[in-house]
């Protein structure tokens, strides 16, 4: 307590400063002064008392260093000057203190994004009081774990259980959320009614959602961005009927600022209760994920032997639905020991760019303490220990790890905007929910401090390894110059890992713009729209309303044709719906009897709507109803495939036991996305095989804007409740190519990362050479060399680094780019135009690298260099 | 009159606290020179070390301090022991008597056989 309250004054007595001094003064003064009295009083002389007294106290000065110790914080003030001096040396070389800083702002940014990253998708527990008492429950199949269950059979697991206080059930669904004339899909659950009350985090919540669920009526539980964004956070809201997905929902509650359901990538912002219409009571529908929470009193074996045990029963009495499934219980501490190894391997990977930025940092730091040896020097030989001169180039390093942090904060904040641009395009929001919090930023300043020891201890020792005598005397910067050093190697490294990223990315963005101009099927230069149709009708009802929305496009000005279809162009949803289809006469392969063929049900608009075009035979006509003959176009694979000698059409083929008869050949068209194989495919008359729910899609004359909101219109006076979404070709064409697009972007930048970092490595080597031969340099110039013949020189020893560097690049690349050929769409692995553009920008970034110091060594007065003997 | 000793480690704040609580409000020279005075002249007090002591007592709060005036009149600083400060002198003399009892004892091991 004592201990504290003297730290405590002497923390103030660092801003006592000159006032305390002069305090002090006074009364050493004062001191002097009585005891010469004495002195004189005792028979000496007025100088010999006085002496005696200044002995006595033992020097003035003295005194007053030994008080001012106690009386401040000698370590902070010391530190204080030395960061004021550390500062003023930066600000005086701006270049080097902005490289580096930026450098180590990259550094750490990256890794306090992975690291957040890891934290949100990996580490992240539940969103639960007391998470680590949460168990996931799975089943065990022989297909491997099986993470869904049937909602009967979670009610039974919870049943039968002592060691669990419940078991929450939820599935992932999206709703539609109307609000003005806007609509908006959003990403919901439906959970089991004690889903609020189990996690804990709001228990009025909790008893509210459990009530309401029981009493059977439709309500939900709305996220709270939802409640800001739709309602204005209107306060009465609770209580009150809202429309989704055209039916009215009773507001139970607004969940928790922040919450975002179970799966961290999938952020639910509507919760609706598990009723009949999810599958509630079929136990054959494995529609939902369980999570428990453990009784503090047991453990999570206790809870598995206890679940297997009711597993074996379930299996027992549902043999049907439960054979074979075994179930377990991972718990928190299991799931996080899992996620350990992608997060350390993710880790890894930013460890090593962090390592790079810290090499080449210190790399700059060891150039610039050559550059200052004789300042080093002369404060040696003043009498500063090595501890002390360390001590202080260590703060200079800490400076600039701090500056470095803080850019880095603001690094990995901005690169956390950047996932909403990363995120494939979809109607909902994905995407992890990244923060900078506590341990993120704690983690940063662990980071940034092991940055410092890493760059700065190392020049700081060899910078002061030195016998103060020669140094002063001499320009020489001993020894002679190593060409094979610890750095030169890490730059050939850092270059040859830049060829061969840029490489890379040059083949990467090669088939990427090549792939943009792949033959898709369909005429993706038209202006097409999309309009999800589902008004959730019977089936003639349905047919009628699409015939009359189909009907009312067409007539809109701007519209050029309309055509309905089942599903839409180049969207996983739905795409891989398929029919079962057998040929006769026809063997299929391994004595199947059909054969699973994707397909799509279209009207007689549809390709000349989409631009596929029909090879062979004809097109679906109006004709075609329900009550005709059935009729079916395969594609050109699927001719070719079945009927490769003669022509398709007129040919029988069997669609889930329906005959039809073949009436066209149309060209391959991609399915699902553009680097698909080619497969066989079949459109049939969306007359004859009706659905509640299909694609109308529009061909407007110019950009399709105006022919939206005409056609929205249309849909809203025809039900205003329908539930309708929209997209144009180009959202279809950005969400298709998004995985080429991300992929080319990742590898593009970071091959431009690597080399900036290789640039920067080279400039610090050769920056450093050029100051240990500033005297060689000089005498060259004195007997005669010209300022070209010395760039050129210098230039020569950089570009060795820059040809050593690319050679094992192209080398490493023509090794591993066979890796990419499976993400490569007409582009080889070997594209010339790909290596050469590599080495190209590898060459010319190295120039600009050694130009600088070139410069500078030729700008070297070769009097000035010699006259420094 | 044998050699001068020097002060011990640990030892000057007990006097500097025991002086103080015997004269009262004493400037530091004058505690310096009590100290001599009471030890009989075998104390050689390096007059240099005892400000540091003082300012450390005072951070401690064990004495506070203020300009006065001495008896020869002149402007000096004058220290005095706090609440804590005296209670911590009866403290420290009793764990310094106790100690040096215990070591008596042992450096006269011959009354005890």
């Amino acid at each position: 307590m004592r201990r504290l309250r003297a730290l405590w004054m002497r923390f103030r007595g660092l801003c006592q400063g000159q006032q305390a001094d002069n305090d002090f003064a006074a009364e050493v003064k004062s001191h002097v002064a009585m005891h010469t009295e004495d002195g004189i009083r005792a028979g000496l002389s007025l100088d010999e008392a006085r002496r005696q007294a200044l002995v006595r106290l033992g020097g003035v000065e003295q005194v007053r260093q030994a008080y001012r110790e106690r009386r401040t914080l000698p370590l902070i003030e010391s530190l204080v000057s030395d960061a004021g001096y550390g500062l003023r040396g930066l600000l005086r070389s701006p270049g080097f203190t902005a490289v580096a800083v930026l450098t180590l702002a990259l550094g750490i940014g990256a890794t306090s994004t992975v690291f957040t990253v890891a934290d949100a998708a990996l580490l992240r527990s539940w969103p639960a009081s007391e998470p680590q008492r949460m168990v996931r429950i799975v089943a065990s199949t022989p297909q491997g774990a099986d993470y869904s269950f049937s909602y009967p059979d979670a009610v039974d697991l919870a049943a039968q259980s002592r060691t669990l206080e419940g078991i929450i059930a939820y599935a992932r669904y999206a709703a539609t959320i109307h609000s003005g004339s806007e609509s908006q899909a959003l990403l919901d659950e439906v959970v089991s009614p004690n889903y609020f009350s189990l996690l804990g985090t709001d228990p009025g919540l909790g008893r509210r959602f459990a009530a309401a669920a029981q009493s059977g009526q439709p309500c939900v539980v709305i996220g709270n961005a939802v409640w800001q964004r739709f309602f204005g956070s209107d306060p009465e809201l609770v209580g009150k009927q809202i429309l989704l997905s055209g039916r009215n929902y009773t507001v139970v509650g607004i969940a928790p600022r922040g919450f975002r359901g179970m799966t961290a990538f999938i952020p639910a912002e509507l919760w609706f209760p598990i009723t009949a219409r999810y599958g509630a009571s079929e136990r054959g529908f494995r529609g939902f994920e369980l999570v428990g929470r453990l009784r503090p009193e047991f453990t999570p074996a206790q809870a598995q032997a206890e679940l297997e045990a009711t597993g074996q029963r379930l299996a027992q009495a549902y043999p049907a639905v439960d054979k074979g499934r075994t179930v377990t219980v991972i718990s928190e501490r299991q799931r996080l020991r899992e996620a350990a190894t992608p997060t350390a391997m993710l880790m890894g990977a930013v460890g090593i760019v962090l390592l790079i930025c810290c090499a080449n940092v210190a790399g700059l730091i060891l150039a610039r303490g050559d550059a200052r040896r004789k300042e080093i020097a002369m404060r040696l030989a003043l009498g500063a220990t090595r501890f002390r001169i360390v001590r202080q180039l260590l703060t200079e390093s800490m400076l600039l790890a701090l500056i470095g942090a803080g850019l880095g904060l603001i690094v990995a904040v901005e690169l956390f905007r950047l996932q909403s641009a990363l995120m494939p395009p979809a109607k909902f929001s994905l995407g992890l929910d990244l923060h900078l919090n506590a341990a993120a930023i704690l983690f940063t300043i662990a980071v940034s401090m092991l940055a410092v020891i890493l760059c700065g201890l190392l020049p700081a020792i060899q910078a002061t390894k030195m016998s103060c005598a020669p140094a002063l005397k001499s320009d020489e910067r001993g020894g002679p110059p190593r060409r094979f050093t610890l750095r030169g190697s890490l730059v050939v490294a850092e270059i040859a890992m830049a060829a061969t990223l840029l490489t890379a990315s040059g083949l990467v963005v090669k088939s990427f713009l090549v792939s943009l101009k792949m033959n898709l099927g369909f005429d993706r230069e038209k202006h097409l729209v999309f309009f999800d149709l589902g008004p959730g009708y019977d089936l003639a009802r349905s047919a009628a309303y699409f015939q009359q929305a189909e009907t009312s496009a067409a007539a809109l000005p701007g519209v050029r044709h309309a055509a309905l279809a089942q599903r839409m162009l180049l969207s996983d949803f739905g795409g891989g719906a398929e029919k079962r289809v057998s040929i006769p006469g026809i063997e299929l392969p391994q004595g199947q009897t059909t054969i699973p063929v994707k397909f799509n049900a279209v009207d007689s608009g549809y390709f000349q709507t989409v631009g596929t075009h029909l090879l062979d035979g004809r097109e679906f006509t109006m004709a075609d109803g329900p009550h005709t003959a059935r009729v079916a176009i395969v594609s050109r694979t699927m001719a070719e495939r079945y009927w490769p000698a003669s022509t398709a059409i007129g040919r029988q083929i069997v669609v889930d036991g329906k005959p039809c008869q073949v009436v066209g050949v149309a060209e391959d068209a991609k399915i699902i996305q553009p680097h698909e194989a080619l497969e066989a495919y079949i459109y049939l008359p969306f007359a004859q095989w009706p659905r509640g729910e299909a694609s109308l899609i529009l061909e407007s004359e110019q950009d399709g804007r105006p022919v939206i909101a005409a056609m929205r219109n249309v849909l809203q006076t025809m039900d205003r409740n329908a539930p309708l979404d929209v997209r144009t070709v180009d959202y279809l064409m950005q969400q298709a190519f998004w995985e080429d697009r991300i992929t080319a972007a990742f590898v593009g930048i970071l091959g431009l990362l690597v080399i900036f970092f290789g640039a920067l490595g080279l400039y610090g080597v050769i920056s450093f050479a050029v100051n240990r031969r500033r005297r060689e340099i000089g005498i060259r110039m004195a007997l005669g060399a010209e300022r070209n013949d010395v760039v050129r020189m210098v230039l020569r020893e950089g570009m060795a680094f820059a040809a050593i560097g690319s050679v094992i690049g192209l080398i490493a690349s023509l090794l591993t780019m066979r890796v990419l050929s499976s993400v490569l769409y007409g582009v080889k692995p070997t594209d010339p135009l790909a290596f050469a553009g590599s080495v190209a920008v590898v060459i010319s970034v190295s120039l600009i690298a050694c130009w600088i110091p070139a410069r500078r060594a030729a700008s070297i007065d070769p009097m000035q260099a010699l006259r420094t003997e | 009159m044998g050699e001068k000793t020097d002060v011990w480690q640990g030892t000057l704040t007990l006097m500097v606290l025991k002086t103080l609580e015997s004269m009262g409000p004493q400037h530091g020279y004058g505690v310096a020179r009590r100290i001599e005075q009471t030890s009989g002249d075998l104390l050689q007090l390096n007059y240099g070390t005892l400000y540091p002591a003082l300012l450390k007592l005072e951070q401690e709060g064990y004495i506070r301090s203020r300009w006065g005036t001495s008896e020869n009149n002149r402007k000096a600083k004058f220290y005095e022991l706090t609440k804590a400060g005296q209670r911590r002198v009866r403290k420290a003399a009793a764990e310094w008597e106790q100690t040096t009892e215990i070591l008596a004892r042992f450096l006269a091991p011959a009354e005890e056989a």
